[in-house]
């Protein structure tokens, strides 16, 4: 990549000192479907809507929360094919800190790996940055954690947080409901009740995908038909 | 425009080393011993899945290294591979290889399968063409049934009912050979295991210590570290060793007085700032 004719950064400054391409990149992941994450007292739950272009897509098929390691998940806002190439890289980075320390990677240590990779393409050659923010949750030796990583790579540490296209109205309907020592099954049917707020059309198990973690350390996505139990019980 | 950085260097194994180290040894070097894990390793096929088994001896030479070394190593839920030959290439080959099945089974959502595992080290084995000295024996239970697989430094496989590898091999299999049948019950599998590892525990100079087994079936695997402890420590006295003054003869004695070096003097000046 250092060699060719193009190796020079396709994201440069503004006179106002703002990266442009970012600022686009950020656009594009607020036109994304809406995910969220809540951060209880003993546990972990994100969640998205999963809107499928059409009737005819097998929704068995696609799978928008992903595992990086059996500790830590992974949601996105934006852009799906993106996302999959991070978590491909923070996948490979996970294994070669084990590798090397023989310790799982500490959530902290995986999500400065991926934003890092994030920043590198804001600057390098002949890339453009990624089209989505993650939100990283997962629960280690230092408790439950939830971050979220934005395509400059800039990462924070959150309580609670949304993104895509509802975000304004979520974070205000988090805001409200979060409370410090939620348990994990409440946080749950916040991050339900969250999404209702601004889904179109009628919520199920199989539009909206959500993934928890609790104090056991498994990472695992909800089957459709859990989603519908917990439905119910909000109601 | 021209070439801002040298060229990534090219992949592959360098044999430059190789030749150096042959030309060194035929000059007269002695090669340091590495530690070998001497080893009896063995695995079997029994009629709900695989048992495998190994020794707890790691050698140095003539020297016990380690008196309880773990020879089993971990590659996925369902497949363990023991290992002879040099300690470090066994350790760090199945440690890679686990790694890589482990990427692969996010990759796919699906467990992994023993062929996986064997193709990942026969191939990595080849391309070391017998350099990295690791001679295995893989098992595991997937969805295709239960499989036993050797794997020789070189990079060739066996699939098997039932395998030996390692210095005590001969004596493991001798066992094998005359006790083994097709469909034997878990307590058979484990017991016959048991039987030809204690046979190189025995009669092999390079295995030694205890037992260990490792029992793969479907959906559930058993590692049975230190299984048998036939060789316990019966020396130690409770009672502790006393050693009276005197005891010990001396031949002679030499006392060194240390002078002191440096001369502490009181007042002076102050030190500059």
């Amino acid at each position: 990549m250092g060699d060719s004719q193009y190796s020079f950064s396709l994201t440069t400054f503004s006179p106002s000192g703002k990266l442009v391409q970012i600022e686009h990149a950020l656009q594009a992941v607020g036109s994304g479907q809406t995910s969220l994450g809540i951060k209880a007292a003993n546990g972990v739950v994100v969640a998205t809507e999963k809107k499928l272009p059409s009737i005819l897509v097998d929704e068995t098929s696609v799978q928008k929360i992903q595992l990086m390691t059996p500790n830590i998940g992974v949601v996105y806002s934006g852009m799906g094919p993106d996302s999959r190439v991070l978590v491909r890289k923070s996948r490979k980075q996970a294994q070669q800190y084990f590798r090397l320390y023989k310790e799982p990677i500490p959530i902290t240590q995986l999500v400065r790996e991926t934003a890092a990779v994030m920043q590198e393409f804001t600057q390098s050659g002949g890339v453009r940055p990624f089209g989505v923010s993650l939100l990283i949750a997962g629960y280690d030796d230092n408790g439950p954690q939830l971050y979220q990583v934005d395509p400059s790579g800039s990462y924070f540490s959150w309580k609670a947080s949304a993104m895509g296209k509802n975000v304004s109205n979520a974070k205000t309907f988090l805001e409200k409901r979060y409370t410090e020592d939620m348990e994990l099954e409440d946080a749950i049917h916040t991050a339900i009740l969250t999404l209702k707020e601004g889904f179109e059309g009628q919520i199920s198990g199989k539009n909206i995908e959500i993934g928890i973690i609790g104090a056991d350390r498994k990472f695992r996505v909800l089957s459709s038909s859990e989603i519908d139990d917990y439905l119910a019980e909000v109601e | 425009m021209g070439r801002m950085t040298e060229l990534p260097t090219k992949g592959g194994f360098s044999f430059d080393l190789c030749t150096r180290n042959d030309m060194l040894l035929k000059n007269g070097l002695q090669m340091p011993p590495f530690r070998k894990t001497g080893t009896t390793i063995v695995g079997l096929v029994f009629q709900d899945g695989v048992v495998l088994g190994a020794d707890t001896r790691a050698t140095e030479g003539p020297i016990v290294a380690d008196k309880n070394c773990e020879k089993i190593h971990f590659m996925a839920p369902n497949i363990y591979c023991c290992g002879a030959g040099t300690a470090a290439d066994t350790e760090a080959v199945t440690d890679m290889v686990s790694s890589q099945l482990q990427l692969h089974r996010y990759a796919t959502g699906r467990e992994s399968r023993v062929v996986t595992a064997l193709t990942l080290l026969k191939s990595h084995l080849f391309s070391y063409q017998g350099h990295v000295s690791a001679a295995l024996v893989l098992g595991g239970f997937d969805v295709t049934g239960p499989h036993l697989h050797t794997v020789y430094p070189h990079g060739s496989t066996d699939t098997l009912p039932f395998a030996t590898m390692g210095s005590g091999s001969l004596a493991a299999m001798s066992v094998f050979e005359s006790k083994y049948r097709e469909g034997l019950t878990r307590e058979e599998g484990i017991e016959l295991v048991a039987e030809a590892i204690c046979a190189g525990i025995f009669n092999d100079l390079g295995s030694g210590s205890n037992v260990d087994v490792c029992v793969i079936t479907e959906g559930k695997t058993e590692y049975l570290r230190n299984y048998q402890l036939p060789n316990p420590r019966t020396y130690i006295s409770s009672k502790g060793y006393t050693f009276v003054k005197g005891q010990t003869e001396v031949l002679s004695t030499k006392i060194t007085s240390i002078q002191p070096k440096v001369e502490a003097v009181e007042g002076g000046d102050a030190m500059e700032e």
